[in-house]
């Protein structure tokens, strides 16, 4: 069985240290639910496993399948079987969708897949994620809208079949059918895979339709309560004001005066539009 | 396929023509344009190559000149454009010598239209001067420069977009991208626009760089080497320049030369 354990992890971004002492163990299989106030550490923990180069490791442990995570270059996480679809998917101008993605596709394997089964794969996938039937020929992800980068993060996933999959607020920028039918496509590649799961989400709707056992909730860098499914519907009815007074604790400040949310629907983008709620 | 060895004039009349030049002397050629064409020129050895080029009114034609030279190449060409012709002129350098262009396209009549453009994988000296010149009202000039420049390369461009007096409504557009992929990598680009009418629209774009550490990021979380981005990357910049080439067998063979030539370099 391929576990995913994380101990007393400690990373820093230009020498601020974000997250101070995670543990987390992630099973085959599983799907997890990772949930906290904007600014504390969901996405750095994400990244790290994914080995961005942003961010540095000083304390801890990283082990996937009995392998020292930490001492892989990115391309052979990925090999691996790690998967992250991110926030921010970047755009590649110049570099189709199907070149980029054959390419990742044949780096995994022995013997190049045949362009009929790709072709096959990829109309396939873009079919049930509705999307563009030029996606193929397209530059990846360029000129792509919100919804469209995201649903193309998981075009990627469905294609490359990773065993663990870590899910950066993969819902938002879509619209309430799009969550239907990127939830959907997860599951389907989940009982096909068995596939574990990470997911950052502000979103009850979404979390709902993924069904995730565990929740654990990041604030101010620790995980600080975690729990059954219970604990994101909670989080959902009630915000976050519980966790800081139950366990005496405070979310990290954003930008040095930003006070974190309290509540689970507010997004980062309207955060910075309106202000934060004090 | 024409074999060039010896200076010569070429009566273009057909739609479609592969010429190769091979030789050890300095040659001249002229092409007189009677017909829509589509020329590609591969230069499989030629120290010095000068080209004189008619493209007679209402024409349209197309010149992909691909270096495949082992030795240095220095080219000197003109080309006159006149009364709604339409000219594409097109290098394709991904061979490992040295090559120093001289290339002036004089857009002579109204309507003419030309359009300059490289792909150029760089891994040795590559130094072009590029010239299009608005002589006439409603004239419009395009230059398009790409390039790759690798550990051992240096690029140089000189790129000069000029409008002459009188030429109302002329356009003079250019855009040069260079990409590299280490530090300490040399490119030098001039865009240059000399306006000399009021009447008229002109610009540049350039870009210079390394390779977005962000992008190389997202790529690699998918499984890719360093190696396989940077060949992709720089076949995604450089490729588009086949297109030119019309013959659909022809084009097929230049780009597996170009991707090949890519994942030689780009993995060294």
């Amino acid at each position: 069985m391929k576990t995913l354990e994380i101990k007393n992890l400690h990373v820093s971004v230009e020498d601020k240290e974000i997250l101070k002492g995670i543990d987390l163990v992630v099973n085959e299989g599983e799907v997890h639910a990772l949930m906290g106030p904007n600014g504390n550490g969901k996405s750095t923990l994400l990244a790290a496993i994914m080995g961005n180069p942003k961010y540095t490791i000083t304390e801890g442990s990283i082990l996937y399948d009995g392998q020292n995570v930490l001492e892989m270059p990115v391309n052979e996480r990925s090999k691996a079987g790690l998967f992250l679809a991110m926030q921010y998917p970047q755009e590649i101008a110049g570099v189709t969708n199907s070149d980029f993605l054959r390419a990742a596709m044949n780096v995994r394997r022995e013997k190049p897949v045949s362009l009929f089964t790709f072709i096959k794969e990829i109309e396939k996938s873009i079919n049930e994620l509705q999307m563009d039937e030029n996606l193929a020929h397209r530059f990846l992800n360029e000129g792509f809208s919100g919804g469209e980068k995201k649903r193309n993060e998981i075009v990627q996933m469905k294609l490359l079949k990773p065993s663990m999959a870590m899910l950066d607020e993969i819902d938002s920028g879509l619209d309430v059918d799009a969550i239907q039918l990127v939830a959907q496509a997860l599951t389907d590649l989940k009982n096909e895979t068995n596939m574990a799961m990470i997911v950052v989400s502000h979103y009850d709707r979404f979390l709902e339709l993924i069904q995730p056992s565990f929740t654990h909730v990041l604030v101010n860098g620790r995980i600080i309560v975690e729990g059954g499914p219970e604990l994101f519907k909670k989080i959902d009815d009630e915000g976050y004001d519980w966790i800081y007074k139950e366990y005496d604790v405070e979310p990290a400040a954003q930008d040095g005066k930003r006070r974190a949310l309290n509540t689970l629907g507010t997004c980062a983008v309207r955060e910075t539009v309106n202000g934060s709620k004090k | 396929m024409i074999q060039i060895s010896d200076s010569k004039t070429i009566i273009l009349e057909d739609e479609s023509y592969e010429i190769e030049i091979n030789s050890d002397k300095a040659i001249d050629l002229t092409f007189v344009i009677q017909n829509n064409t589509n020329v590609l020129v591969n230069i499989q050895s030629c120290p010095s190559l000068h080209i004189s080029c008619e493209l007679k009114e209402d024409y349209e034609a197309k010149i992909l000149y691909w270096n495949s030279s082992k030795n240095e190449l220095v080219t000197s060409e003109e080309y006159n454009v006149y009364r709604n012709g339409d000219l594409t002129v097109a290098y394709g350098e991904c061979n490992l010598a040295n090559t120093n262009r001289d290339t002036t396209i004089l857009l002579k009549e109204a309507g003419a239209n030309a359009v300059l453009s490289s792909a150029s994988l760089v891994n040795v000296n590559k130094e072009y001067r590029m010239r299009v010149v608005n002589e006439a009202e409603h004239t419009h000039g395009d230059m398009k420069n790409y390039a790759v420049v690798l550990s051992e390369g240096k690029l140089m461009i000189d790129a000069i977009g000029a409008i002459k007096k009188g030429a109302h409504r002329a356009e003079s557009h250019q855009t040069s991208r260079a990409l590299s992929f280490a530090e300490g990598q040399k490119a030098t680009i001039l865009p240059e626009l000399l306006i000399d009418e009021n009447d008229v629209q002109a610009s540049h774009a350039m870009s210079m760089g390394r390779m977005d550490e962000d992008q190389l990021y997202y790529m690699m979380s998918r499984g890719l080497s360093i190696e396989d981005c940077t060949s992709l990357i720089a076949t995604g910049y450089l490729l588009p320049i086949v297109d030119v080439v019309k013959d659909e067998n022809l084009k097929e063979t230049l780009k597996k030369e170009l991707e090949g030539k890519i994942q030689e370099l780009c993995s060294m």
